[in-house]
Protein backbone atom coordinates (compact mmCIF):
# COMPACT_ATOMS: atom_id res chain seq x y z
CA UNK A 1 0.00 0.00 0.00
CA UNK A 2 1.86 3.09 -0.92
CA UNK A 3 1.34 7.08 0.21
CA UNK A 4 -0.85 7.72 -2.56
CA UNK A 5 -3.44 4.98 -1.77
CA UNK A 6 -3.49 5.66 1.78
CA UNK A 7 -4.79 9.17 1.09
CA UNK A 8 -7.56 7.92 -0.91
CA UNK A 9 -8.54 5.22 1.77
CA UNK A 10 -7.90 7.13 4.67
CA UNK A 11 -10.85 9.46 4.63
CA UNK A 12 -13.29 7.26 2.95
CA UNK A 13 -12.46 4.71 5.77
CA UNK A 14 -12.97 7.09 8.73
CA UNK A 15 -16.09 8.00 7.45
CA UNK A 16 -17.23 3.97 7.18
CA UNK A 17 -15.63 3.43 10.55
CA UNK A 18 -18.59 6.56 11.74
CA UNK A 19 -21.10 4.89 9.90
CA UNK A 20 -20.72 1.96 11.46
CA UNK A 21 -20.64 3.18 14.62
CA UNK A 22 -23.97 4.21 15.22
CA UNK A 23 -25.35 1.73 12.66
CA UNK A 24 -23.74 -1.64 13.81
CA UNK A 25 -25.53 -1.31 17.53
CA UNK A 26 -29.03 0.55 15.76
CA UNK A 27 -28.87 -2.53 13.22
CA UNK A 28 -29.20 -5.29 15.94
CA UNK A 29 -32.66 -3.43 17.10
CA UNK A 30 -33.84 -2.52 13.84
CA UNK A 31 -33.41 -6.42 12.76
CA UNK A 32 -35.02 -7.12 16.44
CA UNK A 33 -38.37 -5.08 15.38
CA UNK A 34 -38.34 -6.37 11.83
CA UNK A 35 -38.33 -2.64 10.59
CA UNK A 36 -35.74 -3.26 8.63
CA UNK A 37 -36.69 -0.56 5.42
CA UNK A 38 -36.49 2.18 8.08
CA UNK A 39 -33.25 3.33 7.30
CA UNK A 40 -34.51 3.79 3.74
CA UNK A 41 -37.93 5.73 4.23
CA UNK A 42 -36.18 7.77 6.69
CA UNK A 43 -33.41 9.17 4.45
CA UNK A 44 -36.10 9.78 1.73
CA UNK A 45 -37.72 12.33 4.01
CA UNK A 46 -34.87 13.96 5.38
CA UNK A 47 -34.31 14.47 1.08
CA UNK A 48 -37.96 15.63 1.16
CA UNK A 49 -36.98 18.14 3.90
CA UNK A 50 -34.41 19.67 1.71
CA UNK A 51 -36.53 20.09 -1.33
CA UNK A 52 -39.33 21.66 0.76
CA UNK A 53 -36.84 23.82 2.56
CA UNK A 54 -35.49 25.19 -0.91
CA UNK A 55 -39.57 25.23 -2.13
CA UNK A 56 -40.09 27.56 0.37
CA UNK A 57 -37.19 30.10 -0.90
CA UNK A 58 -34.51 29.18 2.05
CA UNK A 59 -31.53 29.46 0.42
CA UNK A 60 -30.68 25.98 1.45
CA UNK A 61 -26.95 26.24 2.52
CA UNK A 62 -24.51 24.00 4.68
CA UNK A 63 -26.94 24.46 8.27
CA UNK A 64 -29.77 25.47 6.85
CA UNK A 65 -29.87 22.17 4.63
CA UNK A 66 -29.07 20.18 8.21
CA UNK A 67 -31.79 21.55 9.68
CA UNK A 68 -34.31 20.85 7.34
CA UNK A 69 -33.30 17.44 6.71
CA UNK A 70 -33.33 16.59 10.33
CA UNK A 71 -36.11 17.91 11.04
CA UNK A 72 -38.18 16.06 8.48
CA UNK A 73 -36.57 12.80 9.36
CA UNK A 74 -37.81 13.88 13.01
CA UNK A 75 -41.34 14.25 11.87
CA UNK A 76 -41.17 10.95 10.11
CA UNK A 77 -39.67 9.40 12.99
CA UNK A 78 -42.64 10.82 14.94
CA UNK A 79 -45.24 9.64 12.48
CA UNK A 80 -43.88 6.08 12.67
CA UNK A 81 -42.89 5.78 16.53
CA UNK A 82 -46.52 6.71 16.06
CA UNK A 83 -48.12 3.96 14.06
CA UNK A 84 -45.59 1.61 15.42
CA UNK A 85 -47.84 1.82 18.78
CA UNK A 86 -51.21 2.25 16.67
CA UNK A 87 -50.74 -0.74 14.43
CA UNK A 88 -47.52 -2.68 15.49
CA UNK A 89 -48.59 -6.05 13.21
CA UNK A 90 -48.52 -3.75 10.01
CA UNK A 91 -45.30 -1.69 10.87
CA UNK A 92 -43.06 -3.04 8.29
CA UNK A 93 -45.49 -2.51 5.68
CA UNK A 94 -46.48 1.48 6.49
CA UNK A 95 -42.71 1.77 6.64
CA UNK A 96 -42.45 0.77 3.28
CA UNK A 97 -45.72 3.06 2.09
CA UNK A 98 -44.11 6.14 4.01
CA UNK A 99 -40.84 5.26 1.81
CA UNK A 100 -42.62 5.33 -1.69
CA UNK A 101 -44.51 8.13 -0.50
CA UNK A 102 -42.15 10.40 0.49
CA UNK A 103 -39.90 9.55 -2.70
CA UNK A 104 -42.74 10.27 -5.01
CA UNK A 105 -44.00 13.60 -3.07
CA UNK A 106 -40.06 14.32 -3.92
CA UNK A 107 -41.02 13.92 -7.67
CA UNK A 108 -44.04 16.00 -7.57
CA UNK A 109 -42.51 18.81 -5.88
CA UNK A 110 -39.44 18.81 -8.63
CA UNK A 111 -41.63 19.87 -10.91
CA UNK A 112 -41.98 22.86 -9.65
CA UNK A 113 -38.00 23.41 -8.14
CA UNK A 114 -35.75 21.40 -10.19
CA UNK A 115 -33.04 22.72 -8.03
CA UNK A 116 -33.67 21.00 -5.18
CA UNK A 117 -33.51 17.79 -7.30
CA UNK A 118 -29.40 18.64 -6.91
CA UNK A 119 -29.87 18.80 -3.09
CA UNK A 120 -32.04 15.55 -2.97
CA UNK A 121 -29.16 13.87 -4.95
CA UNK A 122 -26.52 15.44 -2.98
CA UNK A 123 -28.28 14.19 0.20
CA UNK A 124 -29.05 10.45 -0.75
CA UNK A 125 -26.44 9.90 -2.93
CA UNK A 126 -23.43 10.77 -0.97
CA UNK A 127 -20.16 8.70 -2.56
CA UNK A 128 -17.64 7.73 0.52
CA UNK A 129 -14.59 8.08 -2.11
CA UNK A 130 -15.13 11.98 -2.30
CA UNK A 131 -15.34 12.37 1.79
CA UNK A 132 -13.36 15.25 2.85
CA UNK A 133 -11.67 14.85 6.60
CA UNK A 134 -12.78 18.41 7.51
CA UNK A 135 -16.71 16.99 6.77
CA UNK A 136 -16.14 14.38 9.33
CA UNK A 137 -15.64 16.30 12.41
CA UNK A 138 -19.82 17.33 12.16
CA UNK A 139 -20.86 13.77 11.70
CA UNK A 140 -18.80 12.46 14.30
CA UNK A 141 -20.08 15.27 17.16
CA UNK A 142 -23.78 13.68 15.98
CA UNK A 143 -22.53 10.06 16.44
CA UNK A 144 -20.71 10.64 19.59
CA UNK A 145 -23.94 12.01 21.09
CA UNK A 146 -26.37 8.91 19.55
CA UNK A 147 -23.79 6.25 20.83
CA UNK A 148 -23.61 7.66 23.89
CA UNK A 149 -27.87 7.60 24.15
CA UNK A 150 -27.89 4.51 22.93
CA UNK A 151 -25.76 3.12 25.54
CA UNK A 152 -26.86 5.17 27.96
CA UNK A 153 -30.87 4.58 27.65
CA UNK A 154 -31.16 1.78 25.28
CA UNK A 155 -33.21 -0.66 27.87
CA UNK A 156 -35.68 2.39 28.15
CA UNK A 157 -35.92 3.83 24.60
CA UNK A 158 -38.82 2.19 23.71
CA UNK A 159 -40.47 4.99 21.57
CA UNK A 160 -40.00 8.08 20.43
CA UNK A 161 -35.88 7.94 21.63
CA UNK A 162 -34.95 5.39 19.37
CA UNK A 163 -36.73 6.60 16.13
CA UNK A 164 -35.76 9.70 16.90
CA UNK A 165 -31.61 8.74 17.41
CA UNK A 166 -32.19 6.78 14.25
CA UNK A 167 -33.54 10.21 12.36
CA UNK A 168 -29.85 11.93 13.52
CA UNK A 169 -27.99 8.78 12.92
CA UNK A 170 -29.10 8.18 9.03
CA UNK A 171 -29.00 11.91 8.23
CA UNK A 172 -25.81 12.02 9.04
CA UNK A 173 -24.34 9.21 7.57
CA UNK A 174 -26.20 9.23 4.39
CA UNK A 175 -24.80 12.25 3.29
CA UNK A 176 -21.53 10.70 3.38
CA UNK A 177 -21.86 7.47 1.84
CA UNK A 178 -24.65 7.20 -0.03
CA UNK A 179 -28.02 5.21 1.01
CA UNK A 180 -26.83 1.65 -0.49
CA UNK A 181 -23.80 1.78 1.91
CA UNK A 182 -25.97 3.29 4.81
CA UNK A 183 -27.95 -0.31 4.40
CA UNK A 184 -25.47 -2.40 4.13
CA UNK A 185 -23.96 -1.26 7.35
CA UNK A 186 -27.10 -1.26 9.08
CA UNK A 187 -28.26 -4.88 8.56
CA UNK A 188 -25.70 -6.97 7.33
CA UNK A 189 -23.33 -6.88 10.51
CA UNK A 190 -26.84 -7.10 12.14
CA UNK A 191 -27.47 -10.70 10.63
CA UNK A 192 -24.19 -11.97 10.72
CA UNK A 193 -24.35 -11.88 14.49
CA UNK A 194 -27.73 -12.60 15.13
CA UNK A 195 -27.20 -16.21 16.92
CA UNK A 196 -24.90 -14.28 19.26
CA UNK A 197 -26.88 -13.85 22.88
CA UNK A 198 -24.64 -11.51 24.38
CA UNK A 199 -25.37 -8.36 23.39
CA UNK A 200 -21.49 -6.69 23.88
CA UNK A 201 -20.57 -9.65 22.26
CA UNK A 202 -22.54 -9.25 19.21
CA UNK A 203 -21.60 -5.47 18.88
CA UNK A 204 -18.44 -6.07 19.39
CA UNK A 205 -18.32 -9.46 16.33
CA UNK A 206 -20.36 -6.67 14.04
CA UNK A 207 -18.02 -3.65 14.50
CA UNK A 208 -15.78 -6.36 13.21
CA UNK A 209 -17.68 -8.07 10.55
CA UNK A 210 -18.01 -4.02 9.19
CA UNK A 211 -14.55 -3.02 9.64
CA UNK A 212 -13.27 -5.68 7.57
CA UNK A 213 -15.76 -5.19 5.37
CA UNK A 214 -15.30 -1.78 4.35
CA UNK A 215 -11.48 -1.99 5.14
CA UNK A 216 -11.70 -5.04 2.15
CA UNK A 217 -13.80 -3.21 -0.12
CA UNK A 218 -11.95 0.27 -0.21
CA UNK A 219 -8.41 -1.68 -0.94
CA UNK A 220 -10.32 -3.40 -3.50
CA UNK A 221 -11.62 -0.46 -4.89
CA UNK A 222 -7.95 1.15 -4.85
CA UNK A 223 -6.72 -1.56 -6.99
CA UNK A 224 -9.19 -2.25 -9.47
CA UNK A 225 -10.45 1.13 -9.79
CA UNK A 226 -14.15 0.52 -9.17
CA UNK A 227 -16.57 2.61 -7.37
CA UNK A 228 -15.98 2.45 -3.98
CA UNK A 229 -19.30 2.60 -2.00
CA UNK A 230 -20.94 -0.32 -4.45
CA UNK A 231 -17.77 -2.62 -3.68
CA UNK A 232 -17.80 -2.20 0.07
CA UNK A 233 -21.50 -3.83 -0.23
CA UNK A 234 -20.62 -6.80 -1.59
CA UNK A 235 -17.11 -6.94 0.61
CA UNK A 236 -19.22 -6.44 3.26
CA UNK A 237 -21.98 -9.22 2.33
CA UNK A 238 -19.03 -11.13 1.65
CA UNK A 239 -17.30 -10.56 5.28
CA UNK A 240 -20.40 -11.26 7.21
CA UNK A 241 -20.61 -14.97 5.29
CA UNK A 242 -17.27 -15.86 6.12
CA UNK A 243 -17.67 -14.91 10.03
CA UNK A 244 -21.21 -16.74 10.13
CA UNK A 245 -20.17 -19.64 8.28
CA UNK A 246 -16.56 -19.94 8.91
CA UNK A 247 -15.41 -17.95 12.08
CA UNK A 248 -18.17 -17.79 14.70
CA UNK A 249 -18.65 -21.24 14.31
CA UNK A 250 -15.34 -22.11 15.19
CA UNK A 251 -15.37 -19.41 18.06
CA UNK A 252 -18.18 -21.10 19.74
CA UNK A 253 -16.99 -24.27 19.42
CA UNK A 254 -13.68 -23.54 21.42
CA UNK A 255 -15.87 -21.26 23.54
CA UNK A 256 -17.59 -24.61 24.38
CA UNK A 257 -14.60 -26.90 24.52
CA UNK A 258 -13.89 -24.58 27.06
CA UNK A 259 -16.63 -24.75 29.12
CA UNK A 260 -16.61 -28.34 29.14
CA UNK A 261 -12.94 -28.49 30.20
CA UNK A 262 -14.03 -25.97 33.43
CA UNK A 263 -17.33 -27.69 33.88
CA UNK B 1 27.48 -5.25 -30.02
CA UNK B 2 27.88 -4.05 -26.87
CA UNK B 3 28.03 -0.77 -28.44
CA UNK B 4 24.64 -0.94 -30.26
CA UNK B 5 23.60 -2.65 -27.03
CA UNK B 6 24.34 0.40 -24.73
CA UNK B 7 22.57 2.58 -27.49
CA UNK B 8 19.30 0.44 -27.58
CA UNK B 9 19.47 0.94 -24.11
CA UNK B 10 19.83 4.79 -23.79
CA UNK B 11 17.39 4.92 -26.08
CA UNK B 12 14.59 2.82 -24.15
CA UNK B 13 15.78 5.13 -21.10
CA UNK B 14 15.22 7.98 -23.39
CA UNK B 15 11.93 7.50 -24.35
CA UNK B 16 10.77 6.40 -20.76
CA UNK B 17 12.15 9.86 -19.93
CA UNK B 18 10.06 11.88 -22.26
CA UNK B 19 7.14 9.47 -21.95
CA UNK B 20 7.10 10.27 -18.48
CA UNK B 21 9.02 12.82 -16.49
CA UNK B 22 8.56 15.72 -19.44
CA UNK B 23 5.46 15.04 -21.03
CA UNK B 24 2.57 17.59 -19.18
CA UNK B 25 -0.69 15.42 -17.30
CA UNK B 26 -4.01 16.43 -19.08
CA UNK B 27 -7.33 15.87 -17.37
CA UNK B 28 -10.01 16.11 -19.72
CA UNK B 29 -13.54 16.02 -18.18
CA UNK B 30 -15.19 15.03 -22.09
CA UNK B 31 -13.91 13.35 -24.73
CA UNK B 32 -13.97 15.95 -27.06
CA UNK B 33 -11.20 18.12 -25.10
CA UNK B 34 -9.16 14.61 -25.04
CA UNK B 35 -9.08 14.83 -28.81
CA UNK B 36 -8.99 18.39 -29.16
CA UNK B 37 -5.72 18.31 -26.60
CA UNK B 38 -4.47 15.28 -28.67
CA UNK B 39 -4.77 17.83 -31.79
CA UNK B 40 -2.90 20.87 -29.97
CA UNK B 41 0.02 18.48 -28.24
CA UNK B 42 0.24 15.63 -29.34
CA UNK B 43 3.00 13.59 -27.63
CA UNK B 44 3.92 16.41 -25.81
CA UNK B 45 0.60 15.88 -23.03
CA UNK B 46 -0.47 12.42 -20.91
CA UNK B 47 -4.41 13.03 -21.63
CA UNK B 48 -6.67 10.86 -19.32
CA UNK B 49 -10.38 11.49 -19.70
CA UNK B 50 -12.97 11.31 -16.90
CA UNK B 51 -15.93 10.21 -19.17
CA UNK B 52 -16.69 7.83 -22.42
CA UNK B 53 -19.27 9.20 -24.61
CA UNK B 54 -21.35 6.38 -22.81
CA UNK B 55 -21.76 8.51 -19.93
CA UNK B 56 -23.83 11.65 -18.51
CA UNK B 57 -21.11 14.44 -18.28
CA UNK B 58 -23.74 16.32 -15.38
CA UNK B 59 -23.10 13.07 -13.36
CA UNK B 60 -20.34 10.67 -12.74
CA UNK B 61 -19.45 7.77 -9.70
CA UNK B 62 -16.02 8.66 -8.30
CA UNK B 63 -13.15 6.26 -8.75
CA UNK B 64 -9.85 6.28 -7.23
CA UNK B 65 -7.82 6.51 -10.49
CA UNK B 66 -9.80 9.75 -11.42
CA UNK B 67 -8.33 10.90 -8.25
CA UNK B 68 -5.00 9.98 -9.15
CA UNK B 69 -5.40 11.74 -12.08
CA UNK B 70 -6.56 14.91 -11.24
CA UNK B 71 -4.08 14.60 -8.61
CA UNK B 72 -1.09 14.41 -10.47
CA UNK B 73 -2.62 16.81 -13.11
CA UNK B 74 -0.95 19.67 -14.54
CA UNK B 75 -3.71 20.85 -16.48
CA UNK B 76 -7.55 19.79 -16.35
CA UNK B 77 -9.57 20.67 -19.09
CA UNK B 78 -13.61 20.69 -18.54
CA UNK B 79 -16.45 22.33 -20.35
CA UNK B 80 -17.72 24.27 -17.85
CA UNK B 81 -21.43 26.95 -17.27
CA UNK B 82 -22.23 24.28 -14.64
CA UNK B 83 -21.55 20.72 -16.91
CA UNK B 84 -19.79 19.26 -14.33
CA UNK B 85 -20.48 21.12 -11.23
CA UNK B 86 -22.33 17.92 -9.39
CA UNK B 87 -19.06 16.15 -9.21
CA UNK B 88 -16.30 18.46 -10.70
CA UNK B 89 -15.97 20.71 -7.31
CA UNK B 90 -16.15 17.70 -5.08
CA UNK B 91 -13.16 15.85 -7.75
CA UNK B 92 -10.91 19.05 -7.33
CA UNK B 93 -10.75 19.49 -3.19
CA UNK B 94 -10.39 15.58 -3.01
CA UNK B 95 -7.31 16.10 -5.63
CA UNK B 96 -5.83 18.70 -3.54
CA UNK B 97 -3.56 19.85 -6.07
CA UNK B 98 -3.27 23.37 -6.38
CA UNK B 99 -1.77 23.68 -9.77
CA UNK B 100 -5.62 22.65 -10.79
CA UNK B 101 -7.89 24.79 -8.72
CA UNK B 102 -10.18 27.04 -10.05
CA UNK B 103 -8.07 30.49 -11.10
CA UNK B 104 -4.85 29.00 -11.88
CA UNK B 105 -3.83 28.27 -14.90
CA UNK B 106 -4.29 24.75 -15.07
CA UNK B 107 -7.49 24.96 -14.95
CA UNK B 108 -9.04 25.36 -18.48
CA UNK B 109 -13.17 26.50 -18.79
CA UNK B 110 -13.78 26.13 -22.12
CA UNK B 111 -17.20 27.38 -22.09
CA UNK B 112 -15.69 30.89 -21.05
CA UNK B 113 -14.44 31.47 -24.70
CA UNK B 114 -17.46 31.18 -26.72
CA UNK B 115 -20.69 32.64 -26.98
CA UNK B 116 -23.20 30.22 -25.01
CA UNK B 117 -26.49 30.24 -26.59
CA UNK B 118 -29.91 29.31 -24.05
CA UNK B 119 -29.23 32.01 -21.41
CA UNK B 120 -31.87 32.07 -19.55
CA UNK B 121 -33.94 36.41 -19.51
CA UNK B 122 -34.89 35.28 -16.04
CA UNK B 123 -33.72 33.02 -13.20
CA UNK B 124 -37.25 31.04 -12.61
CA UNK B 125 -36.91 27.60 -10.75
CA UNK B 126 -40.25 26.89 -12.60
CA UNK B 127 -38.33 26.58 -15.86
CA UNK B 128 -36.96 23.23 -14.98
CA UNK B 129 -33.37 22.02 -14.33
CA UNK B 130 -31.74 25.12 -16.45
CA UNK B 131 -28.05 26.33 -16.37
CA UNK B 132 -27.98 30.17 -15.18
CA UNK B 133 -24.91 30.47 -17.45
CA UNK B 134 -26.39 28.92 -20.93
CA UNK B 135 -26.54 25.77 -22.66
CA UNK B 136 -23.48 24.16 -21.92
CA UNK B 137 -22.92 21.83 -24.60
CA UNK B 138 -20.65 23.79 -26.66
CA UNK B 139 -18.79 21.21 -28.70
CA UNK B 140 -21.15 20.32 -31.61
CA UNK B 141 -20.44 23.78 -33.47
CA UNK B 142 -17.39 24.21 -35.38
CA UNK B 143 -16.41 28.07 -34.51
CA UNK B 144 -16.65 27.23 -30.68
CA UNK B 145 -13.89 24.35 -31.67
CA UNK B 146 -12.02 27.03 -33.24
CA UNK B 147 -12.11 29.79 -30.42
CA UNK B 148 -11.72 26.89 -27.46
CA UNK B 149 -8.79 25.57 -29.56
CA UNK B 150 -7.09 29.32 -29.48
CA UNK B 151 -7.31 29.59 -25.84
CA UNK B 152 -6.02 26.08 -25.17
CA UNK B 153 -2.97 26.59 -26.77
CA UNK B 154 -2.32 30.24 -24.95
CA UNK B 155 -2.53 28.11 -21.83
CA UNK B 156 -0.63 25.18 -22.47
CA UNK B 157 2.17 28.24 -23.61
CA UNK B 158 2.01 29.53 -20.56
CA UNK B 159 2.04 26.30 -18.43
CA UNK B 160 4.76 24.98 -20.78
CA UNK B 161 7.06 27.72 -21.96
CA UNK B 162 9.36 25.91 -23.44
CA UNK B 163 7.31 24.29 -26.10
CA UNK B 164 5.55 27.34 -27.15
CA UNK B 165 6.54 27.03 -30.95
CA UNK B 166 6.13 23.81 -31.02
CA UNK B 167 2.30 24.49 -29.45
CA UNK B 168 1.97 27.48 -32.21
CA UNK B 169 2.79 25.38 -35.07
CA UNK B 170 0.44 22.41 -33.85
CA UNK B 171 -2.35 25.26 -33.86
CA UNK B 172 -1.91 26.73 -37.02
CA UNK B 173 -1.97 23.10 -38.55
CA UNK B 174 -5.04 22.00 -36.80
CA UNK B 175 -6.64 25.55 -37.75
CA UNK B 176 -5.77 25.06 -41.48
CA UNK B 177 -7.57 21.06 -41.17
CA UNK B 178 -10.47 22.36 -39.26
CA UNK B 179 -11.39 25.13 -41.47
CA UNK B 180 -11.19 23.50 -44.62
CA UNK B 181 -13.09 20.76 -42.62
CA UNK B 182 -15.80 23.28 -41.67
CA UNK B 183 -15.99 24.69 -45.05
CA UNK B 184 -16.65 20.71 -46.15
CA UNK B 185 -19.85 20.40 -43.47
CA UNK B 186 -21.38 23.36 -44.13
CA UNK B 187 -21.60 22.58 -47.67
CA UNK B 188 -23.20 19.29 -47.32
CA UNK B 189 -24.95 20.63 -44.62
CA UNK B 190 -26.74 22.97 -47.22
CA UNK B 191 -29.47 20.27 -47.91
CA UNK B 192 -29.62 19.83 -44.15
CA UNK B 193 -31.40 23.52 -43.60
CA UNK B 194 -34.63 23.51 -42.10
CA UNK B 195 -34.65 19.60 -40.88
CA UNK B 196 -37.31 19.13 -38.94
CA UNK B 197 -35.96 17.25 -35.80
CA UNK B 198 -37.53 16.54 -31.89
CA UNK B 199 -34.66 15.90 -29.57
CA UNK B 200 -34.80 14.47 -25.57
CA UNK B 201 -32.59 17.03 -24.37
CA UNK B 202 -31.34 20.30 -25.10
CA UNK B 203 -27.81 18.70 -25.89
CA UNK B 204 -28.15 19.84 -29.61
CA UNK B 205 -28.42 23.06 -29.25
CA UNK B 206 -25.62 24.64 -30.90
CA UNK B 207 -25.44 22.23 -33.62
CA UNK B 208 -28.78 23.10 -34.60
CA UNK B 209 -28.25 26.96 -34.70
CA UNK B 210 -25.13 26.34 -36.90
CA UNK B 211 -26.58 23.85 -39.13
CA UNK B 212 -30.08 25.24 -39.65
CA UNK B 213 -31.73 22.41 -38.02
CA UNK B 214 -35.17 23.44 -36.45
CA UNK B 215 -35.74 21.62 -33.09
CA UNK B 216 -39.38 21.49 -32.76
CA UNK B 217 -40.01 20.01 -29.67
CA UNK B 218 -37.83 18.02 -26.99
CA UNK B 219 -39.02 15.42 -24.93
CA UNK B 220 -37.94 17.12 -21.62
CA UNK B 221 -39.80 20.44 -22.02
CA UNK B 222 -38.00 21.43 -18.79
CA UNK B 223 -34.68 20.17 -19.03
CA UNK B 224 -33.59 17.55 -16.42
CA UNK B 225 -37.26 16.96 -15.58
CA UNK B 226 -39.86 13.81 -17.06
CA UNK B 227 -42.51 14.86 -18.75
CA UNK B 228 -45.85 15.48 -17.58
CA UNK B 229 -49.61 13.83 -19.26
CA UNK B 230 -50.35 16.63 -20.20
CA UNK B 231 -47.05 17.57 -21.96
CA UNK B 232 -46.86 14.49 -24.01
CA UNK B 233 -50.53 14.89 -24.97
CA UNK B 234 -49.88 18.59 -26.34
CA UNK B 235 -46.35 17.23 -28.01
CA UNK B 236 -48.78 14.41 -29.80
CA UNK B 237 -50.86 17.09 -30.50
CA UNK B 238 -48.64 19.29 -31.80
CA UNK B 239 -46.26 16.56 -34.27
CA UNK B 240 -48.75 14.56 -35.52
CA UNK B 241 -50.25 16.85 -38.04
CA UNK B 242 -46.33 17.35 -39.38
CA UNK B 243 -44.16 14.92 -37.68
CA UNK B 244 -40.66 15.87 -37.57
CA UNK B 245 -37.54 14.29 -39.79
CA UNK B 246 -36.86 12.15 -36.59
CA UNK B 247 -36.32 12.23 -33.23
CA UNK B 248 -32.45 12.80 -31.89
CA UNK B 249 -30.31 12.05 -28.56
CA UNK B 250 -27.29 11.21 -27.40
CA UNK B 251 -25.96 7.34 -26.64
CA UNK B 252 -26.20 8.92 -22.78
CA UNK B 253 -29.44 9.88 -22.54
CA UNK B 254 -32.42 7.10 -21.42
CA UNK B 255 -34.01 5.82 -24.68
CA UNK B 256 -37.27 4.95 -23.61
CA UNK B 257 -39.10 8.99 -24.13
CA UNK B 258 -37.60 8.54 -27.86
CA UNK B 259 -38.96 5.14 -28.65
CA UNK B 260 -42.22 6.28 -27.13
CA UNK B 261 -42.41 9.29 -29.54
CA UNK B 262 -40.93 7.25 -32.49
CA UNK B 263 -43.44 4.69 -32.04
CA UNK B 264 -46.44 6.87 -31.49
CA UNK B 265 -45.64 8.88 -34.83
CA UNK B 266 -43.97 7.33 -36.87
CA UNK B 267 -40.42 8.81 -36.82
CA UNK B 268 -37.19 7.98 -36.68
CA UNK B 269 -34.92 6.84 -33.70
CA UNK B 270 -31.50 8.76 -34.55
CA UNK B 271 -28.81 8.27 -31.72
CA UNK B 272 -26.37 10.28 -32.92
CA UNK B 273 -22.59 9.96 -31.64
CA UNK B 274 -22.69 13.27 -29.66
CA UNK B 275 -19.32 12.97 -28.59
CA UNK B 276 -15.66 10.91 -29.39
CA UNK B 277 -16.57 7.27 -29.16
CA UNK B 278 -20.12 7.82 -29.60
CA UNK B 279 -20.10 5.40 -32.71
CA UNK B 280 -17.21 3.21 -33.44
CA UNK B 281 -16.89 5.39 -36.34
CA UNK B 282 -16.14 8.81 -34.32
CA UNK B 283 -12.58 8.78 -33.34
CA UNK B 284 -11.91 12.06 -33.16
CA UNK B 285 -12.98 15.93 -33.52
CA UNK B 286 -13.25 15.21 -37.62
CA UNK B 287 -14.96 12.15 -37.70
CA UNK B 288 -17.26 12.67 -34.86
CA UNK B 289 -18.38 15.72 -37.03
CA UNK B 290 -18.86 13.80 -40.29
CA UNK B 291 -20.27 10.83 -38.87
CA UNK B 292 -23.26 13.29 -37.43
CA UNK B 293 -23.82 15.10 -40.45
CA UNK B 294 -23.72 11.55 -42.20
CA UNK B 295 -26.57 9.78 -39.98
CA UNK B 296 -28.41 13.39 -40.27
CA UNK B 297 -28.29 13.07 -43.96
CA UNK B 298 -29.65 9.53 -44.05
CA UNK B 299 -32.87 10.79 -42.55
CA UNK B 300 -33.96 13.47 -44.63
CA UNK B 301 -36.65 13.83 -46.43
Amino acid sequence: MNEFELSIIGPAFLASLLVLSTHVPLGTEVLRRGIIFIDLAIAQVAGLGVIAADTMGWEAEGWLVQIAAVSAALIAAYVLHWTDKRWPDIQEALIGVCFVLAATAGILMLTENPHGGEHLKELLVGQVLWVNVDQLLPVAIVNALVLIAWFWMRDHLRGFGFYALFAFAVTASVQLVGIYLVFACLIIPAISTRHISRRSIRIICGYGVGIVGCLAGLILSVRGDLPAGAVIVWSLAMSALIFAWLVWPMIRHKDHSAETNIG
Amino acid sequence: MAGLMRRVATLIVGLAATSTSSALDVFACEPEWGSLMQELAGDKAEITVATTAFQDPHRLQARPSLIAAARRADLIVCTGADLEVGWLPLLLRRAGNAKIQAGNPGNFVAAEYVRRIEIPATIDRAQGDIHPQGNPHIHLNPRNIERVADALTKRLQTIDPANSADYQSQLDDFQERWSDATGDWEERAISLEGMRLASHHRSFSYMAAWLGLDIVATLEPKPGIPASGAQLAALLEQLTPNPPAGVIRTPYENEKPSQWLSARIDIAEIVLPFTIGGTPDSVDLFSLYDETIRMLEEHIR
